[in-house]
């Protein structure tokens, strides 16, 4: 088969399963379900065969798009070493959670639309992942965040999906705005946007690059990986259902921000880099106390994925793009698992989404406490796990190359083991506190069956030499850099030590709870301030209904007043007036009017006479 | 005569015909007079689609032409001449899906006098036609006008609330307009010498002798203000949503589509090509004017909670991208321009068509009175946020690939960055009014005001009437989107042969308006342009 035949395939593949949902399976969800899963599984067959087919090299292939001028866009594909790689993660785990819906959705009433939404979902994912130009990844950019916006909007009767889906998109769009410009700015510099060309390019001229310009590219990036100050979208995504939080939000689309990263890495400047690790590591830290306190289960892993963003953009920021993409493979694998953990518990209580309102689940559910509890230590970077590998050789390098990130991001490792073992023994262990808690049952094995499989690779998934060299590839190089590196061992006490105090201390803490939270009644002062989020929220909100509506409307009052009012309707009036006293003249009184006609008389001979001045 | 001829002479004449037997009263029975009707729309649609495929842009100018010297005026130079070139075949195409999908609604409409209407609506769609195929000036303002004056007895006759106050402003509003840029294309017949009163005779007639910079900065002065009058330029723009809530539906979907599309047409193939100094000279103001639509007008449209005058403000808000192409004088710029046309007039129609369907549903257009309607209506709800996403610029729909490269254009020159930003925030305003009216209207639980409308009313979902019209445009921007080279390859075509000029004026990049002095200014008055609406801050291309 011709490689082209099967990038087309794998991209037309989920684009017509969608349209062909939309068109004819609109009521019949069982098939539009099935035939999503097919999909799915479709894509992983032909992503694996690009993989595998490829023999390690760069694959380019191109046609016009659109010409205008002097501008043409070409619609092309590239799919090199990082491309390969977020293929295997998009498509493999794109295929486990497929299946994990299958189970999940079985109920739900508009399974058609949720299946349609996730085949849009893996087309326009599939679109970033292999395109050539930048343009082109704006354009699917723009279409993860339809099908996000669509897939949180999943149950829009309630207020809280249809403020959500909404508050995604415009964010998302806030984003897109600097990314825009950017690429509008990288295009009249450079004469490309190509990603090869540009390459090229910059590695001829390195002038082409500029911190404002890598700044506006970045806002793409700040936007869809939901990092500071654009990170408000993302816990309020978590309306969507459990299984689309694991794809879009956790897994996948949050992810592509740092995957443009590495696309576009030539692109930055030593000053965006710089501003990269403060960024990364500060979103580590900050999601890390919000994380700490929540209670809804959803929101807790939703702040815990933005502070594992945090430590990918700080490792591209340190300069380590290979390891940023090694914590978004082992990230993917670990809290895809969670994710979908969360939705088994959530299936199997009833849709109660407080850890409070849990407890005890670990006898009713032997094989999601299991599975959940793997994610939890891989993302807590115990030993030998895949979180360990990744997580520390992004520790690592800070320790030798940045000390203040490296002790914000250490913090923020203790936190993230704190939070992730308070999440665990409260859902999991001690009593049940509630009626849906206490009669909940392990799911099927349509659910159970991709947890395990995510748990196998959550365990493993930090060897890469387990991996095909095909996959891992773009890896390799920064692995060696940080392996290269001194104070291994000390890194390893370190690292241990976090996660050690980290789950003893959420063991003391939160060990036996009730229906309240330990911390709040230990240190509310702290409690409440990390409940606060720093008030983002508000401000947004403030924003909204302060600003941007008074705004408006003002804008609204001036139309009504000025342009409508004083110029259309003022203009009318001027007329109307004229009329007015034109209408004066006529009385309708025979010596009025002679009256006048003598005055014009008298007033015509006398200008005929030069009275008026020539 | 060949085939492709008698159909653009037919998706003149044809609309034409049954509209004069519409008015004579033939035929009494209803049936006769619907089925009269659809053929009068459905052949310039055929026509329209035909016409588009068949035509071959490789030679450039125009195809399919028709000249009858006899008819017309030859001692004012005017001649009968038709054709389509690579600007105006897509525009054609578009206003007869768009007229197709009117019809449709038109005759489903179950309006009272409904012959009359359809007579009316059939008048508007013969000159929507006759514009976009006229190659002489002339008979391209005739047609105009002719789609023009039914649209004011429409809405005097089948308004909503106000519907005479609201008639006579758009009337002297637009007459206005169109009586300013008569003024112009008359200046342009008298001061310049060509065999013909078209755009090829004028533009070799002005290459050998090129008008004073003076007198050209006063007609694109006047052809400007004109069609933009036509068009709701900022600050003319308020008869526009005002115009649209009122009008029958049909009416604002062929005046908001097509119809307000000849001003910028006029702008683009004409005025701008002819009078290249004047287009820079306008320039910088044009840019802050453009913006005003884009940022005035969109935050007007935030705050809109009446569903109907929200997608109207929307529509003008979006002309501003279609005016700032035409103000960076740049082929790119104009060429994205006419893509973006084609697809607002696709996708403004759209919304207004689906603006009803939510009307007739809900009984109301005041969105707070709403909600909930996507358990009820899951069909209408899934083609409103299509169209929604379409009008704020989604890839995948045409709208995007006209407002990207409208930026794209905004890039070239650095005196225009300022403007780039500011326009791009207006991805970020339609987003805002378009996702909050699909929230507010299909999203969450619904309203008491609502419920209580569905105990008399019981709500249904789209009917296979009411899916046709809205499926055929959503067709059309998604092959828009999906295939840009559709329509950009021929648009490119054309738009660079005219624009030849005007970008080598440009690359001197002098900055527009030392070009300016003060007695162009006191001249212009005298030919009554308000200038006193010209923004008189010193304009940005200096910044």
């Amino acid at each position: 088969m011709e490689t082209e035949t099967v990038v087309f395939s794998l991209l037309l593949l989920p684009f017509l399963s969608a349209l062909v949902t939309l068109l004819c399976f609109r009521k019949l969800g069982n098939i539009a379900s099935l035939l999503s899963v097919a999909t799915s599984g479709g894509i992983l067959v032909f992503s694996l065969f690009l993989i595998f087919n490829g023999e390690n090299e760069v694959f380019s292939w191109q046609t016009t798009w659109l010409r205008m001028s002097n501008w043409e866009l070409g619609f092309g594909f590239l799919i090199d070493a990082p491309a390969r790689l977020l293929l295997f993660v998009v498509s493999f785990v794109g295929f486990l959670i497929h299946i994990f819906s299958l189970g999940y959705m079985a109920d739900d009433g508009a399974k058609a639309r949720y299946f349609g939404g996730l085949s849009v979902f893996m087309f326009s994912m599939i679109g970033i992942t292999i395109a050539d130009n930048l343009i082109m990844i704006f354009v699917f950019w723009e279409l993860v965040g339809f099908s996000s916006y669509l897939l949180i909007a999943h149950y829009f009767t309630t207020e809280e999906a249809a403020q959500a889906s909404k508050k995604a998109f415009i964010v998302n769009r806030v984003g897109d705005f600097g990314f825009l410009i950017g690429i509008v700015l990288t295009y009249w510099t450079a004469g490309t946007v190509n990603l090869v060309e540009l390459a090229d390019l910059v590695d001829f001229d390195p002038t082409i690059v500029s911190t404002v310009l890598g700044l506006a590219l970045a806002c793409g990036f700040i936007g869809k990986s939901a990092q500071f100050p654009l990170h408000i979208w993302l816990p309020d995504a978590m309306a969507g259902p459990t299984p689309v939080s694991a794809l879009i939000h956790a897994a996948t689309m949050v992810a592509a921000g740092i995957y443009l990263l590495v696309r576009i890495d030539f692109m930055f400047t030593e000053q965006v880099l710089a501003f990269f690790g403060i960024l990364g590591a500060g979103m580590g830290l900050y999601a890390g106390f919000c994380a700490l306190v929540q209670r809804d289960i959803k929101k807790i892993l939703a702040y815990s994925t933005l502070s594992q963003l945090g430590y990918m953009t700080a490792a591209f920021g340190l300069g380590m793009p290979g390891i940023a993409l090694f914590h978004l493979m082992t990230h993917a694998f670990f809290k895809a698992l969670m994710f979908l953990g969360s939705g088994s518990v959530i299936h199997a209580c009833h849709h109660e989404q407080d850890i409070f309102k849990y407890g005890g689940l670990r006898k009713k559910m032997p094989v999601t406490a299991l599975t959940f509890l793997v994610g939890v230590l891989a993302i807590s970077g115990v030993n030998f796990l895949s979180g360990y590998f990744s997580k520390d050789a992004i520790l690592l390098t800070a320790y030798n190359t940045n000390m203040p990130i490296f002790l914000i991001l250490y913090v923020g490792a203790i936190l993230t083991a704190l939070y992730m073992f308070r999440l665990y023994f409260i859902t999991f262990e001690g009593e049940s506190r509630s009626e849906s808690a206490s009669s909940a049952h392990e799911n099927g094995a349509l659910m159970t069956g991709p947890l395990i499989l995510l748990a196998i690779l959550s365990i493993f998934g930090g060897y890469h030499s387990l991996f095909p060299l095909a996959i891992v590839e773009p890896l390799l190089p920064d692995i060696e850099l940080v392996a290269a590196m001194p104070n291994h061992m000390w890194m390893i006490v370190l690292g241990t030590f976090a996660w050690v105090v980290g789950g003893i201390t959420a063991r003391n803490l939160y060990g036996r709870v009730g229906e309240a939270d330990p911390l709040e009644q230990k240190t509310p002062v702290f409690f409440a301030l990390c409940q606060s989020k720093l008030f983002f929220d508000q401000i947004y909100g403030f924003y909204v209904q302060r600003i941007q509506d008074p705004c408006a409307r003002f804008f609204e009052v001036m139309e009504l007043l000025f342009i409508s009012g004083l110029m259309v309707r003022g203009s009318a009036g001027v007329a109307g007036l004229l009329a007015l006293i034109g209408k004066a003249f006529y009385v309708g009184k025979i010596h009025s009017y002679s009256f006048w006609f003598v005055a014009g008389t008298i007033g015509f001979l006398a200008y005929a006479a030069g009275v008026f001045g020539n | 005569m060949t085939t492709d001829q008698i159909l653009l002479l037919g998706s003149i004449a044809v609309p034409a015909f049954v509209s004069i037997i519409l008015f004579s009263g033939l035929g009494r029975s209803e049936s006769f007079v619907k089925n009269l009707a659809l053929v009068g729309f459905g052949f310039p649609f055929i026509a329209g689609i035909v016409l588009f495929l068949n035509f071959d842009g490789s030679k450039g100018g125009y195809c399919f032409e028709i000249f009858h010297p006899r008819m017309g005026l030859q001692e004012l130079k005017i001649t009968f001449h038709l054709g389509l070139n690579g600007v105006s075949s897509p525009l054609f195409a578009m206003a007869g899906v768009v007229g197709l999908a009117a019809g449709l609604t038109a005759i489903h409409s179950g309006a009272d006098r409904l012959r009359l209407f359809l007579a009316l609506l059939l008048t508007m769609q013969a000159g929507l036609m006759g514009l976009f195929a006229s190659v002489d000036l002339f008979f391209y303002y005739l047609f105009h006008e002719f789609a023009l004056i039914p649209t004011f007895i429409m809405i005097g006759l089948w308004g909503g609330r106000d519907r005479r106050s609201i008639a006579l402003e758009i009337t002297i509003y637009l007459t206005l307009g169109a009586l300013i840029s008569l003024g112009g294309l008359v200046a342009l017949n008298v001061m310049v010498d060509a065999e013909k009163f078209d755009f090829p005779s004028l533009s070799s007639a002005l290459s050998q002798f090129a008008l004073a910079e003076s007198t050209q900065f006063k007609i694109f002065g006047l052809l400007l203000f004109g069609f933009g009058i036509l068009v709701a330029l900022f600050p003319f723009h308020t008869w526009a949503a005002k115009g649209y809530e009122c009008a029958p539906t049909s009416v604002s979907m062929l005046h908001a589509g097509v119809l307000k599309k000849f001003g910028l047409y006029g702008l683009i193939q004409i005025a701008a090509p002819l009078l290249p100094e004047g287009a820079l000279a306008w320039s910088p103001y044009l840019l802050w004017l453009a913006l005003g639509n884009i940022i005035f007008v969109g935050a007007v449209a935030i705050a809109q909670k009446n569903l109907k005058s929200m997608v109207g403000y929307g529509s003008v808000m979006h002309m501003g991208y279609c005016f700032l192409g035409i103000a960076v004088c740049s082929s790119l710029g104009a060429g994205s321009g006419v893509m973006l046309m084609v697809a607002h007039g696709l996708s403004v129609s759209l919304m207004f068509l689906l603006s009803t369907y939510v009307y007739k549903r809900s009984g109301t257009f005041e969105m707070d009175e709403m909600g909930g309607l996507g358990t009820k209506t899951p069909i209408l709800a899934c083609f409103f946020v299509a169209a929604s996403l379409a009008t704020i610029g989604l890839p995948g729909f045409g709208n995007f690939w006209g407002e990207f490269g409208v930026f794209l254009s905004l890039g070239q020159n650095p005196d225009h960055h300022f403007f780039l930003y500011l326009a791009a925030l207006g991805i970020i305003i339609s987003a805002i009014f378009g996702l909050r009216a699909v929230a507010r209207i299909f999203y969450g639980g619904s309203s008491d005001e609502l419920l209580e409308h569905e105990k008399k009313n019981p709500i249904t979902d789209l009917s296979f009437s009411e899916i046709l019209p809205a499926g055929v445009i959503l067709s059309a921007l998604l092959f828009l989107g999906l295939w840009p080279r559709g329509i950009s390859d021929r648009i490119d075509q054309e738009i660079n042969s005219r624009y030849s000029q005007l970008s080598s004026e440009q690359s001197m990049s002098l900055p527009p308006c030392c070009l300016l002095d003060k007695g162009d200014l006191e001249n212009n008055q005298s030919l009554s342009i308000p200038l006193e609406k010209i923004p008189s801050s010193k304009p940005s291309a200096e910044k």
